[in-house]
């Protein structure tokens, strides 16, 4: 009996299939899933852990959460900030990118030398960026030695202590840490190019530029859609950066939205309404990769 | 249209790339208004590379181009009015039909109105009129091929360059297409130049056949020339098939009789005008020359006798390789139906008029 | 053949403009490189140095023996817990992890791959862990963290970095998997080996340096992730990230040592990722772009 038993489960084809993903499967449940329902009970419900009462027994809450949330000030313009600097800082590597590749994408000496070069940042752990940014716009650090030196003495900026130079600093040290991907993503779509097209047009009488925009830019689109949802979607969660170069201040003026939630839902502990204001984020999200997605189905195969 | 003014002259041209290759060497060139010209040649043997400087997507390293008498070596190929067809067609995959055809047209900014026109009318003279709308990625190879011809006899080329167009084809459409590129060239009555590596497409098509080899000429001329008077031993082997059979000869200049040893079989060398006479010489005999012939007659043609080796028939022709009483294998190729099995004995007879003769030394003709 | 795509016109105008944006990109490295090695006298004071004027290893040594070379630093940092704890716990929480993502996500890439079960939304909903802010599955990751008693401890990071590291795992195995042909496979079938023998003897030898580089990748990102271990972890399972947030947020002006802390923290996941160089588009891009 358990002989035919392991037999049917080792080497059965549907069971053979079932059993390839059932541990992916379990860990979505796990991690996807079940704190999905967590979240969404919560948000529903009044819960504090200092409440002294279970997280089951918590009293029903309507939708009292989630009109605090979209009411908050902080949520509003953290939320807002965070969208601001996302499409600041993708569009300036977009464009950074799109040079370096096209730079890279002609002949010279030392050319894959310093493409590999280009790589590191976007290794570095984010922290030990937000360390680096930290370090360098310290009100005695290099930065400001370099604006005395040109600007003059009393041209000292207290960046991280100012709120827009404070989000400068940050937005800076993002498109430090990932420009190279923009580079290494359209710099790679550019060498698949194939040549042909591009010859073709010249003997057309077509001028460079012409060329780059009629038929380059439109051979690597679907590339760039792919690489600027990636990217927006990894800039929008941006909390390492900031928790470490400024925690979010001074004041709540360089807040995140991730950063945002974890001071609601871990240092307030307002866990209910931090899950209301997660679940308004992620709802968010899934709009934006739907709507990100659907012009890259008919591009790409996925 | 004067037959002989030259349109393209290429002088002495070298192309070495980065990496050292050796792509053409000193090729001279004359390519004639109005003529269907053909590059022939094994692959690696230069002849797309010397395309790619004519379009000038390539800058020799050495040697000039003229154009017209015009020297253009260093242009751009935007400045050139050489258009050219791909082997791939490079046709611009997320473009319309229509903006393919309209593309060189707008980059030369031709006012709007003359690019609908000129457009409609090109893509009514290839058919392609009910594909306008639609995506190039989405339209089969021969419409494929018929936009980018069109595409480039609409920026009206001096000169429409082809490089292998037909190699996507089947056997059957090809031949369909050679017939179409053929009736182009009269209707749009314009200089080609073609480059295959297929012999029959070039002697079909070409009205100049130029043979190159490892970035050389070594041959050009009439598709009927270069087939019946090949100069080099590397014309001869590489034009016509099955190809021509080459057989060692020594000359005997007191008797003026050229003996062929491996083939058992000689001849009297004053039927063959040679320029000179060496001791040593390769003979060329076509295969289609030899003849199935009673094993004497008095018709006083010398004779290969042999045995069948092996028979392959085809539908017209019968290729059989007969092991002559010498030792040498050759081939030939008689009508169909042809009955004979591998081992039977066999009689080849030849006109000596037919025979090409070579010095195995320089591998150039002496007859 | 070699081909120029583009025109070849003043080479060395190029190269000026990429050596200065190679400088801009090493700068900030350098300058911490730089200060890991300099006493604190020259941390902030006058004239920014890059290489140090009296270069010491003292940061570095304080980070593992805070007591050992005295003096203000090692005063200062005695209050602070010593690195050793975070880097073991580091060393052994992203490798595991890294195993586990990567065990997992072939087999479901195998099933995805061969047999398509699940569809299309089986890896879309792997990919849409990634997609979505972690800080939004934190809250409720802690409220059954805490039920099942898992809270700073090295198994619940595992588990956690496991979980989130799938969907690279699952989509760039799956990539690799793709890329074998079906035939070698069929034929083994045909030879009477069961489909476990097949996936192990043929398929996963044959994706052998994809499954290296995904690990290579994998590891990267649970080497480097912080938010989770940050809010998961408090002083028995901490890990390098951390641990140097800590250092920068509660020892204070200790630039030395916590600059030796970062380049500690970087050196596996560099070393890692220039192993990898040629994979990093693909693996950053789920395999979506290669």
């Amino acid at each position: 009996m358990m002989q035919r038993l392991k037999h049917a489960l080792l080497f059965s084809d549907g069971w053979f299939k079932q059993l390839l993903v059932l541990p992916m499967q379990a860990v979505i449940w796990a991690v996807l899933v079940v704190p999905l329902l967590i979240a969404i009970y919560l948000s529903f419900v009044d819960w504090e852990p200092i409440s002294g009462r279970e997280w089951w027994q918590a009293p029903f809450a309507g939708v009292a959460n989630y009109k605090r949330a979209l009411l908050d000030p902080r949520f509003q313009s953290a939320f807002v900030r965070t969208l601001v600097l996302v499409l600041t800082v993708v569009s300036v590597q977009l464009v950074l990118g799109l040079a370096l590749a096209v730079l890279f994408n002609t002949k010279f000496p030392a050319r894959r030398f310093y493409s590999s070069i280009l790589l590191f940042p976007m290794m570095l752990p984010w922290v030990v960026v937000g360390l680096i940014f930290f370090v360098l716009f310290l009100e005695q650090g290099p930065i400001n030695y370099l604006l005395i030196g040109v600007f003059g003495p009393d041209r000292s900026v207290d960046w991280l202590g100012r709120p827009l130079l404070a989000l400068l600093a940050i937005g800076l040290g993002d498109v430090w840490q990932w420009t190279p991907f923009m580079f290494l993503v359209i710099y790679s779509a550019l060498a698949a190019v194939p040549p042909e097209p591009i010859e073709a047009a010249k003997t057309l009488g077509a001028s460079e530029w012409q060329i780059f925009r009629r038929i380059t830019v439109p051979a690597i689109m679907p590339v760039i859609l792919i690489a600027l949802l990636i990217r927006g979607l990894e800039a929008f969660k941006i909390f390492d950066l900031i928790f470490i170069m400024t925690g979010g201040g001074p004041g709540t003026s360089t807040e995140s939205i991730s950063l945002y939630l974890y001071r609601t839902g871990f240092v307030f502990g307002q866990l209910s309404f931090a899950s209301a204001a997660a679940i308004l984020v992620l709802v968010f999200v899934v709009l934006v990769s739907w709507a990100g997605l659907r012009p890259l189905r008919t591009e790409v195969e996925l | 249209m004067s037959e002989h003014e030259v349109l393209i002259r290429l002088e002495r041209v070298s192309k070495v790339f980065d990496d050292g290759t050796v792509a053409v060497k000193e090729l001279d060139l004359d390519i004639e208004e109005g003529a269907f010209v053909c590059l022939l040649g094994p692959s690696g043997c230069g002849k797309t590379t010397t395309l790619r400087m004519i379009a000038g997507l390539e800058h020799p390293t050495t040697g000039e181009i003229y154009l017209r008498g015009e020297r253009i070596t260093h242009w751009p190929p935007q400045r050139r009015k050489a258009g050219m067809v791909f082997q791939s067609y490079a046709l611009f995959e997320h473009m319309t039909v229509h903006d393919n055809l309209a593309f060189g047209l707008k980059a030369r900014r031709v006012p709007r109105r003359q690019v609908r026109e000129r457009v409609r009318s090109m893509a009514r003279q290839l058919e392609l009129d009910d594909v306008l709308r639609v995506r190039a990625s989405r339209v089969d190879l021969s419409t494929m091929q018929r936009v980018a011809v069109g595409r480039t006899l609409l920026a009206e080329p001096d000169v429409l360059l082809l490089d292998e167009p037909l190699n996507n084809f089947q056997a059957g459409l090809r031949e369909q297409m050679r017939v179409q590129l053929k009736s182009w060239q009269y209707q749009f009555g314009r200089t080609m130049v073609y480059v295959t590596h297929d012999q029959e497409e070039a002697m079909t098509l070409g009205d100049r056949i130029v043979v190159m080899r490892d970035g050389q000429v070594e041959q050009i001329g009439e598709p009927a020339e270069v087939y019946r008077y090949p100069t080099t031993l590397f014309v001869a082997g590489f034009i016509g098939l099955p190809p021509m059979n080459f057989l060692p000869a020594r000359f005997d200049a007191s008797a003026g009789r050229l003996t062929m040893a491996g083939a058992g079989v000689e001849v009297d060398a004053s039927s063959l005008r040679l320029d000179r006479a060496l001791e040593e010489m390769v003979v060329g005999v076509r295969p289609g020359h030899l003849s199935p012939a009673e094993e004497e007659g008095a018709d006083g043609r010398p004779r290969i006798r042999g045995r069948v080796e092996l028979v392959r028939p085809t539908a017209a022709k019968t290729i059989l390789d007969v092991k002559a009483e010498g030792g040498q294998t050759v081939r030939a190729l008689v009508p169909s139906p042809f009955s004979t099995a591998p081992g039977d004995p066999i009689t080849l007879a030849f006109e000596p008029r037919h025979l090409v003769v070579f010095d195995p030394s320089t591998k150039r003709r002496i007859s | 053949m070699s081909r120029g795509r583009y025109r070849t016109g003043r080479p060395w105008l190029r190269l000026l403009v990429a050596t200065v944006v190679v400088l801009v990109v090493l700068g900030p490295v350098v300058w911490l490189a730089s200060l890991s090695f300099k006493p604190p006298e020259e941390w902030l004071a006058g004239r920014p140095t890059i290489i140090p004027r009296d270069p010491t290893a003292t940061n570095y040594l304080v980070l593992f023996a805070p007591g050992l070379p005295g003096g203000a630093i090692g005063e200062a940092l005695r209050a602070a817990q010593p690195v050793n704890r975070a880097l073991i716990n580091s060393l052994l929480v992203a490798p595991i992890s890294t195993l586990l993502s990567v065990a997992i996500g072939f087999l479901g890439a195998y099933g995805v791959s061969r047999f398509r079960v699940g569809g299309n939304f089986l890896p879309f909903s792997v990919l849409a862990t990634r997609m979505f802010p972690p800080i939004a599955f934190a809250v409720p990751l802690l409220v059954y963290y805490r039920t099942l008693g898992l809270i700073d401890t090295r198994l619940g990071l595992i588990l956690m970095y496991t979980a989130s590291t799938l969907a690279f795992s699952l989509w760039l195995l799956k990539g690799f998997i793709d890329g074998v042909p079906r035939h070698i496979e069929e034929a083994a079938l045909l030879d009477g080996a069961s489909h476990w023998r097949v996936l192990f003897t043929i398929t996963l030898p044959l994706v052998r340096g994809g499954l290296a580089a995904t690990a290579l990748f994998v590891f990267i990102m649970n080497w480097t992730e912080f938010l989770f271990a940050l809010i998961f972890t408090s002083r028995t399972a901490v890990t390098v990230p951390v641990q140097l947030s800590q250092y920068v947020g509660t020892v204070g002006r200790f630039y030395g040592p916590q600059a030796a802390l970062g380049m500690v923290a970087s050196l596996p996941v560099l070393v890692a990722g220039y192993a990898i160089q040629r994979f990093l588009v693909r693996a950053f891009t789920f395999g979506l772009v290669k």
